[in-house]
């Protein structure tokens, strides 16, 4: 992902070197032990529990584990558009957010007022979800979507934690 | 075609999902079963790429953040996986996929603003070969991520 941790940013978030290098670290291993963390950075095992104590308790930064949506039972994943009429686009969003298989909702400016992407785990699944959920949601006027034939990169590294 | 998690798994992951430094003998104990059949098949799954254990950080907490969706047609449909691949590549694209309906390839990106979106478009996507054209939409409020949901390909 494009790197946000430029000067403009660091007065709102107040991160580190060394919070961006555990960071970095648990990305890849999550479940790293401190000791080791703390070897790699050439810190003190109480500054590194100390640090990922403070991003946690922050809402900074979360260790989680991401399931494979396909190993989930879902075998779809489409990217779909959503033109909004006689409603705010935000209380359509925060309805859509509702719904479990709608994993990722954002509010856009364009031909579009929100972009999903939701995940089914068969057409006859996906027929009712588009149908009886999305389609029956009040203001929303039309769905254009996409389907994902193949996915060749997925990390959702930046996220709201608000909803999720 | 991936292994589906079975009950068991399930049981774990939701454990994991919520926090995923908490230890083994915890899980065992919640869980009713030994610290060894946790470690196994937290190892399994990982292995399997079934699940990622991973840090992941609130955008909200960040100023000027947004999602970018980039929507990429390209020159011959016959190399689409190949400019997918070339795509995927680029490290700032958090999403890449080959798409059927609205665009050839569907990349997305957090930026900082419009102007950044445009500089990363014209810099970075539209100098890779066989990419045709893009057209782009930038999020204005990030209502809902859910972490616990994607494909693991790496």
């Amino acid at each position: 992902m494009n790197d946000l941790s430029s000067p403009s940013h660091a007065a709102h978030i107040d991160l580190d070197k060394t919070d961006q290098a555990i960071i970095d670290l648990l990305r890849q291993d999550g479940r790293m032990p401190y000791r080791a963390i703390a070897r790699a950075l050439d810190v003190a095992e109480n500054t590194v529990r100390a640090r990922v104590r403070r991003m946690e308790e922050s809402g900074t930064m979360r260790v989680v584990a991401v399931t494979d949506i396909e190993a989930a039972g879902y075998d779809m994943l489409l990217a779909i558009g959503v033109q909004v009429e006689g409603r705010s686009p935000e209380a359509v969003a925060r309805e859509l957010a509702a719904i479990a298989e709608v994993f990722s909702v954002n509010l856009v400016v364009g031909a579009q007022d929100i972009e999903i992407l939701v995940v089914a785990q068969d057409q006859a699944a996906l027929n009712k979800l588009i149908s009886d959920k999305l389609g029956a949601i009040p203001g929303v006027r039309r769905l254009t979507p996409a389907l994902a034939l193949e996915v060749l990169k997925n990390q959702p590294d930046w996220v709201p934690f608000h909803a999720a | 075609m991936r292994r589906k998690l079975d009950q068991a798994d399930r049981a774990i992951v939701e454990r994991l999902s919520r926090d995923a430094r908490v230890s083994n003998r915890e899980i065992a104990e919640q869980l009713g079963v030994t610290e060894g059949t946790v470690r196994g098949r937290i190892k399994r799954m990982e292995e399997e790429k079934l699940i990622r254990l991973t840090a992941v950080t609130n955008i909200d907490r960040f100023k000027d953040a947004a999602l970018a969706y980039i929507w990429i047609e390209v020159e011959r449909s016959g190399q689409t996986r190949a400019v997918a691949a070339r795509l995927a590549g680029i490290t700032e694209l958090g999403f890449v996929g080959v798409m059927l309906g609205r665009a050839d390839i569907l990349a997305i990106t957090m930026v900082r603003n419009a102007e950044h979106l445009a500089e990363f478009i014209h810099q970075r996507i539209s100098v890779v070969e066989g990419v045709r054209g893009t057209r782009s939409t930038l999020g204005v409020n990030f209502i809902k991520h859910d972490y616990r949901m994607a494909r693991i390909v790496s």
